[in-house]
């Protein structure tokens, strides 16, 4: 009884999923049609025929005197933590990851956190905070196929990452989604403990930005992310409300 | 949100007289819009060289839609190899058509929304909800309008308007027990609230800053972080997106990034800035497993090949010109009637409707001040497009024909300034005899015209040119008169986030919208 049930329901899944697929289809056969007449339509507004090859560009990002700006390494490092603190974010450098793991634990202590979530990335493996956080549970991104992963990190009290970019001038980190590296780690947690090593920090937000043209479209993650502080609102009389949706408490440690 | 409510409602010049009676609106929207200008200029300063990025700007917007034909198709080529199912709508219907058609597909029952102005421009909300599919604006003051059944009055602070009193009314009514009038209390209730929502929702939905014609991208600038949840947490995701937001690649969303955020809420960056490149991919944990995008062109390709209004496409929806409006200032963004209000949306609504008639009072809603133009991030020359607006009403045979004989008049005098000078004294003398309260009201003579839409300022003892330099101040920095409680009250918001710890100096305004 309870197979056929199971069997109804799976056929009745797949049925679903067919017309779905077969749906999709024709809207995009429909939205194929659609794009000549569209396009058209511009070209012929614009007064000319439709150009065929790239036009030239010649004011294509920013002005030459911004692209020679860089500030030394550890004026970066100041910089960084001046902007992130000023917009509410909490900065520091260590010398070591040895040390940000030690920070780590320690707020984990002091904040009574017990869920703990990371990413499934080398370095935070390296870290065993699983271990040293014995008291909390800490769970790694997408280790596990059957978890569900969104309800893991919405219920976390940090998520730990190690991010792949950072631009000083704006005090942003940039973070890269992937199968190891789950988009919600750095959004659903009440706080985000963010790793930064250091060879990463750039000044400029163009110097993390002109890395993914020239990656180019097949190489880009699907969700590409720069976070410059806790989430926040004025949205009320002006009054400024810390942590509305993402995480409220932002932690950006710069390692080396 | 809602857009039924805000349409119709006469002319601007009766909704501008609600708008005008209703003193906390504009006590507040003067407070807002004065913080976020001023904002705005310090941000611009400190960043230093900011006429060369206005102009960079600029140029790379011109470029993009002058061969907007290409680089739309080459996003549209790019977005569906990342997967990416894309729709175009010619019209405001088609674009609903297509989401509820969507909709069905998944047989949704809520959609979570971040901010987008052209889901406004749609009123897609009401049609999901003709469908039987919950609607839930997910942006904090987007959340407080839909509760209060509003549109927004500002397209970066959108509920402007309430004070937190009505917004713990309204807030208490959804939570079903009485939430003290504290900022804190009230945002915590709402992040638990639409914490639930996201996770059950079938569907997220955006606007769209930025789309990148190379990769495929859609780019999103926000700060409270629900733009994200949308995109991350629901199955489907839909992205509505204007066909003009286009930009070529990575290296110049550097200069968008730079002047958007600045320029609207005097923020280095917004918290979130995100680029998404289609669906989840296979092995990924979390993001949609569907994306779509509607492109909409809904009146913006009636500005192509129009040499006096294709520049309105260059738009980044920033609201720098809204903050910087003396009108707007007075009057908030519900006297405008429109998805859009302020300068851009005095020019915007008409130009989107092709209806100059219908529309035709709010290019007169506007002095003609040239601030618009002055906080323009992309220098969009919104107050000549204002008299342009103008004189199609006129040409149209849609003007009144007492201010036609005046801007005939006033041109014939511009044209000699001796005679400019001549008419002055005539004034001065003239306007003795009319003057009450320091203000013209009565309707004879020259001004008739003139004074049966707005209050003329009595001619000053000092010609307008001798006080140009003063009025400038004023407009540039602000006119000072507000009510001492609420004053006092949003002055020590202020000091006490200057000296507090979890604040900083930025403005937080919440994201920006697509």
């Amino acid at each position: 009884m309870a197979t056929a049930v199971k069997e109804t329901g799976d056929t009745g899944i797949m049925a679903n999923k067919e017309a779905r697929q077969q749906w999709l289809a024709e809207q995009t056969a429909k939205s194929k049609e659609k794009q000549v007449s569209f396009i058209n339509s511009i070209s012929s507004k614009l007064g000319r025929a439709r150009p065929t090859a790239a036009p030239a560009h010649p004011f294509r990002g920013a002005p030459d005197f911004w692209r020679e700006f860089e500030w030394p390494i550890d004026e970066r490092a100041e910089k960084f933590m001046e902007n992130f603190r000023a917009v509410g974010g909490h900065s520091l450098r260590l010398g070591s990851m040895e040390e940000a793991k030690q920070f780590i634990v320690d707020k984990a202590a002091e904040m009574s956190a017990k869920y703990i979530i990371r990413q499934n990335q080398p370095e935070l493996a390296e870290m065993d905070l699983e271990f040293a956080l014995s008291e909390a549970k800490v769970s790694v991104w997408n280790s596990d196929p059957e978890e569900q992963w969104k309800a893991r990190a919405a219920e976390a009290d940090f998520g730990v990452v190690v991010v792949d970019h950072a631009a000083a001038y704006t005090g942003s980190l940039t973070v890269l989604s992937s199968k190891d590296k789950g988009r919600s780690v750095s959004l659903l947690p009440t706080v985000l403990m963010a790793i930064i090593p250091i060879e990463r920090l750039r000044t400029r937000l163009g110097e993390v930005l002109v890395e993914f043209d020239r990656a180019g479209r097949e190489q880009l993650p699907a969700g590409i992310h720069f976070i410059s502080g806790p989430s926040r609102s004025a949205d009320i009389e002006n009054d400024l409300t810390i942590g509305v949706h993402g995480p409220g408490v932002v932690y950006a440690i710069i390692v080396g | 949100m809602s857009g039924a409510t805000q349409t119709n409602l006469g002319t601007v010049k009766e909704r501008a007289g609600l708008a005008l009676n209703n003193d906390f609106l504009r006590k507040a929207v003067k407070f807002t819009t004065e913080r976020l200008r001023t904002g705005k200029e310090k941000a611009a300063a400190d960043h230093g060289n900011w006429d060369e990025w206005r102009e960079r700007g600029r140029q790379i917007r011109l470029h993009t839609i002058a061969h907007l034909d290409y680089y739309l198709n080459l996003f549209v080529e790019n977005a569906r190899a990342n997967g990416v199912h894309i729709h175009f709508a010619e019209t405001a219907a088609e674009a609903v058509e297509i989401s509820l058609a969507i909709a069905k597909q998944v047989e949704a029952r809520t959609v979570v929304k971040s901010k987008s102005m052209v889901t406004e421009e749609l009123h897609l909300n009401h049609a999901l909800e003709s469908i039987d599919v919950e609607a839930i604006e997910t942006d904090l003051g987007e959340y407080i309008i839909q509760l209060a059944g509003e549109a927004p009055s500002h397209i970066i602070i959108p509920a402007i308007h309430k004070n937190r009193y009505q917004i713990a009314e309204l807030l208490s009514a959804d939570a079903g027990e009485t939430l003290a009038p504290d900022t804190q209390i009230l945002a915590g209730f709402v992040r638990r609230k639409l914490r639930e929502k996201f996770l059950e929702a079938d569907i997220g939905m955006t606007g769209c800053n930025f789309a990148i014609a190379e990769t495929g991208s859609m780019v999103l600038f926000e700060n409270e972080g629900n733009a994200r949840m949308v995109s991350t947490v629901p199955k489907t995701q839909i992205t509505l997106m204007g066909m003009e937001r286009i930009i070529p690649s990575f290296e110049d969303l550097e200069v968008m990034a730079t002047l958007l955020p600045r320029s609207a809420t005097g923020q280095k960056l917004t918290v979130y800035m995100s680029g998404i490149s289609g669906p989840r991919r296979e092995v990924d944990a979390d993001g949609p497993d569907e994306m779509h995008i509607i492109i909409v062109d809904n009146g913006r390709s009636l500005q192509l090949g129009d040499p006096e209004f294709q520049e309105l496409l260059n738009c980044i929806r920033c609201g720098a010109c809204l903050n910087a409006c003396p009108v707007y200032r007075h009057i908030g963004g519900h006297a405008y009637g429109g998805t859009y209000s302020g300068p851009i949306g005095a020019v915007l609504t008409p130009a989107l409707k092709k209806n100059i008639a219908e529309w035709d009072d709010i290019a007169n809603a506007s002095s003609l001040c040239g601030a618009c133009y002055e906080a323009c991030p992309v220098k969009i020359p919104l107050h000549e497009m204002l008299v342009y607006l103008r004189r199609r009403k006129l040409e149209a045979g849609r003007g009144d024909k007492l201010e036609a004989i005046g801007m005939k008049g006033f041109a014939a005098v511009m044209k000699n300034s001796k005679r400019f000078g001549a008419v002055l004294k005539i004034g001065k003398l003239g306007q003795k005899l009319v003057v009450r309260d320091g203000g013209i009201r009565s309707k004879i003579g020259p001004l008739k015209g003139w004074n049966s839409y707005r209050v003329t300022p009595s001619l000053p003892s000092e010609s307008f040119r001798e006080k140009w330099p003063t009025m400038e101040q004023e407009i540039r920095h602000g006119l000072q008169e507000m009510d001492p409680a609420v004053k006092s009250r949003m002055e020590a918001i202020v000091r006490e986030r200057q000296s507090g710890g979890n604040g900083g100096k930025g403005n937080g305004g919440h994201g920006h919208h697509g």
